[in-house]
Order: C-alpha cells, then sequence, then structure tokens
C-alpha cells in the first residue's frame, strides 16, 4: 500500500512538472492553430490583458489567413512591419463568434488600443455553419459570460452531462490536456499523429494532389452562400443583432474599433452578389457600425480576382496587398 | 480433455508459470516493484496517450465549399 503512495505521488509530481513546463514553454503562435483549444484562447487573452498597446484582430478564416502558412497572413506581415498585432481571428468565425472573443477578451481584463475585425456579408446566410454556432473552442471560454438572451440566440450548447463538465474541470486545471490539440498541431502540423501520417501518404501517392485539382473553386459551389436578403427588413437576423452588440460593447469600453468589410472576389461570385441588394446591405451594416463609433474600412472591391483562391480568401500576395491597405487603418507608417 | 475437477486442460501450464519464465515480464516486474519506476511508468503511459492519441474533440471541420 505504502509502494503504491508512492507511486502515485512520483505520478502526481511528473504530472505537475509537465504542467509546468507546459505552461511556462508552450509557444504563443503567429495566429490560433486550425484545431486550436479553449485552454489555449483563454491563455492567449490573459497574456494580452497587461498589453495596453495591442492592437487586436477578431473575425473569420479571411482575416485568420485560410489556405496560407502562418507568418504569410495579413496581420503577420503587419506585425513584422512592427505593430503590436495579434490575431485571434479563426476559421469558421462569425459575428456571433467576434462578439463572444471580444467579451472574453474583456473578462480577462485587457483593454487593446484598437480593436480591428472583419465583416462578411456570406455569415448574414442563417445557412451559415458559424451563423449562430459558437466555434468549440470559443464556447467553453465566452458562453458563461453571456446573458440568457444573447445564448438562446445561439444553438446547441456544450455538452452539460458529468463527462463534460469533468472534461472541462481537467482542462481547465491541466495544461498538458487543456492544450493537447494546440501540442498535437505543434507537432505533427495536423490534428493528430494519424492524419499526419495520412497526410504524408496522400502527399506521396499523389492524392493531395489530385483532390486540390479536384477542389478548384467554380462558381457553382458558391450558389447559395450568400444569402441577399435585405438586412434592413430582417431586424432579427442573428449575425445582424451580434454586430449590433460588438459596436455597442466597443463604444460602451471605449476601444477605437475598425471594420473590414472582407475583401471578396467579385469575378468568381459575380453571377451572385453583383446585385444592388448585396451594396445596400454594405452601406446597411457600415450605418450601424458607424452608429457606435466604428471606423468602417470597404475593401469589399479592394483586391484583384487574381489575388484570391476562392470567393474570399487570399493568397499570399492578396495577403500583402490585402496589410498594405490595412496599414494606415491601424496608424503604421 | 478437460480435468472436470479443476476445469483445465491437463498438462497446460498456468498463465503465472509461462508469465514468470518470460526475462522481459520478470525485468519489468522487478522494475515497476520500483514505486518510482511505477509512477514515471504510469506518466510515460498518459503522456503517450495525450501526445499520440487520436484526435476525438469536436471541432469545426472547415469546409466552405
Amino acid at each position: 500500500m505504502r509502494g503504491l503512495a508512492a507511486a502515485a505521488a512520483v505520478l502526481l509530481a511528473l504530472l505537475t512538472c509537465t504542467d509546468a513546463l507546459v505552461r511556462a514553454f508552450f509557444p504563443h503562435l503567429e495566429r490560433l492553430g486550425a484545431n486550436f483549444s479553449g485552454a489555449y484562447l483563454d491563455r492567449e487573452l490573459r497574456a494580452l490583458a497587461p498589453d495596453r498597446g495591442a492592437v487586436v484582430f477578431l473575425g473569420d478564416s479571411a482575416l485568420w489567413g485560410y489556405g496560407v502558412p502562418a507568418g504569410d497572413e495579413a496581420v503577420s506581415l503587419l506585425r513584422r512591419a512592427g505593430c503590436d498585432c495579434h490575431n485571434l481571428a479563426f476559421e469558421g468565425g462569425s459575428p456571433a463568434n467576434t462578439y463572444a472573443v471580444l467579451r472574453a477578451l474583456f473578462a480577462a481584463g485587457a483593454a487593446p488600443k484598437l480593436v480591428v475585425f472583419n465583416v462578411n456579408q456570406k455569415e448574414f446566410n442563417p445557412a451559415d455553419r458559424a451563423y449562430r454556432t459558437l466555434h468549440p473552442a470559443v464556447e467553453p471560454v465566452a458562453a458563461p459570460l453571456l446573458s440568457a438572451g444573447e445564448r438562446a440566440l445561439l444553438g446547441a450548447s456544450q455538452a452539460r452531462d458529468l463527462n463534460g463538465r469533468v472534461d472541462r474541470f481537467v482542462a481547465r486545471s491541466w495544461a498538458l490536456y487543456g492544450l493537447r490539440a494546440d501540442l498535437r498541431e505543434a507537432l505533427y502540423g495536423d490534428v493528430d499523429a494519424v492524419h499526419a501520417l495520412q497526410t504524408v501518404l496522400r502527399t506521396a501517392t499523389g492524392a493531395t494532389a489530385r483532390a486540390q485539382a479536384d477542389h478548384r473553386a467554380t462558381a457553382d459551389r458558391f450558389e447559395g452562400t450568400y444569402d441577399l436578403t435585405p438586412l434592413a427588413s430582417e431586424p432579427d437576423n442573428v449575425s445582424l443583432v451580434y454586430l449590433g452588440k460588438i459596436g455597442a460593447l466597443l463604444a460602451q469600453r471605449h476601444v477605437r474599433a475598425v471594420a473590414i468589410l472582407t475583401p471578396t472576389n467579385h469575378a468568381l461570385l459575380h453571377d451572385f452578389i453583383d446585385v444592388p441588394v448585396y451594396d445596400k446591405n454594405l452601406r446597411y451594416v457600415t450605418k450601424l457600425l458607424e452608429r457606435d463609433g466604428v471606423t468602417v474600412l470597404n475593401d469589399d472591391r479592394a483586391i484583384a480576382a487574381r489575388e484570391f483562391f476562392d470567393n474570399d480568401h487570399l493568397t499570399v500576395a492578396g495577403n500583402r496587398a490585402f496589410a498594405a491597405r490595412l496599414r494606415s487603418a491601424i496608424g503604421l507608417r | 480433455m478437460v480435468d472436470q475437477e479443476h476445469g483445465v486442460v491437463p498438462g497446460a501450464r498456468d498463465v503465472r508459470e509461462v508469465l514468470s519464465s518470460d526475462p522481459l515480464f520478470r525485468l519489468s516486474m522487478r522494475r515497476l516493484g520500483n514505486p518510482v519506476m511505477l509512477g514515471a511508468a504510469v506518466f510515460v503511459l498518459v503522456l503517450v496517450m495525450i501526445l499520440l492519441g487520436p484526435s476525438t474533440e469536436s471541432r469545426f471541420i472547415y469546409t466552405d465549399f
């Protein structure tokens, strides 16, 4: 019995040491990972708290830099040019998610110099998967901060069963477990070892190249992506409601903010979005945000079609052009 | 043919007998008899499970088109 107690003590000591090492040495990445965890997001928000000169970027995959390596997306380019920029955008963003991260940012004690977020008209479509769903990593961090009314606007909530509660408790208390998804991504460059191995095999056999060739962005793939109901007649649109809340929260906190109307590939989407209501909706959200003192930068048609590889994701050259446009908006010379 | 009284095949070696004659098993048991080694072994097991385990966390799979 004494032997088992000693073994348990050794195990606990090793786990505690690992926890301390992970907390101290796990890096702060250029941007959130493709598979980031709530524990990592929470860690980044707390790290930002004492930085009063921070410029925080929030939003979706267009700002996150989907399809380009970390370091080549616009926010990283701005950081290398001397901006204290932090990219907290992620794949699967939406106004509801931006608002939730903003609430978590303020709850962590952060008071950034500037908040920059993107507004993407496709996310006002109720069919968009992030329209009324918080990202699974954002939910455990931010959902408890939302009011009952705000939570009611959103769909599925986190598991409240014993398993879910124990999982969240362990993730909060033990960094190695909480950051396991981030650790795996840092180690393997993929969600886990099996997927990393599959990727190597698929690349070696040419399957990846074939899949990419089949996955070319053609206009027909985006039919239904944009729901162009006039937003003026949709006051209950969840994304619109949360966009209003973003502006109101920033005004209440007296934080300077810039909203970017997301660069969009009009050449590709011409048949679907080059209609008067699209621009009318952009003017509507612009007015809504300006009412709360948010500066709106209309980059909707600012980037040439050749700089996109699909509807709203920019190539490396496109990200460079995007970064150049953002420089003056964030006060960088 | 099974020994009806003991429920075993006559002549079959007991699993403990087989294991205890295996040098690797004997070495492992000697090492794990040490509490420090036992704690370290469980720690390594936990570490391997976390780092090499499959990703079961529910995440958005990005399927824009």
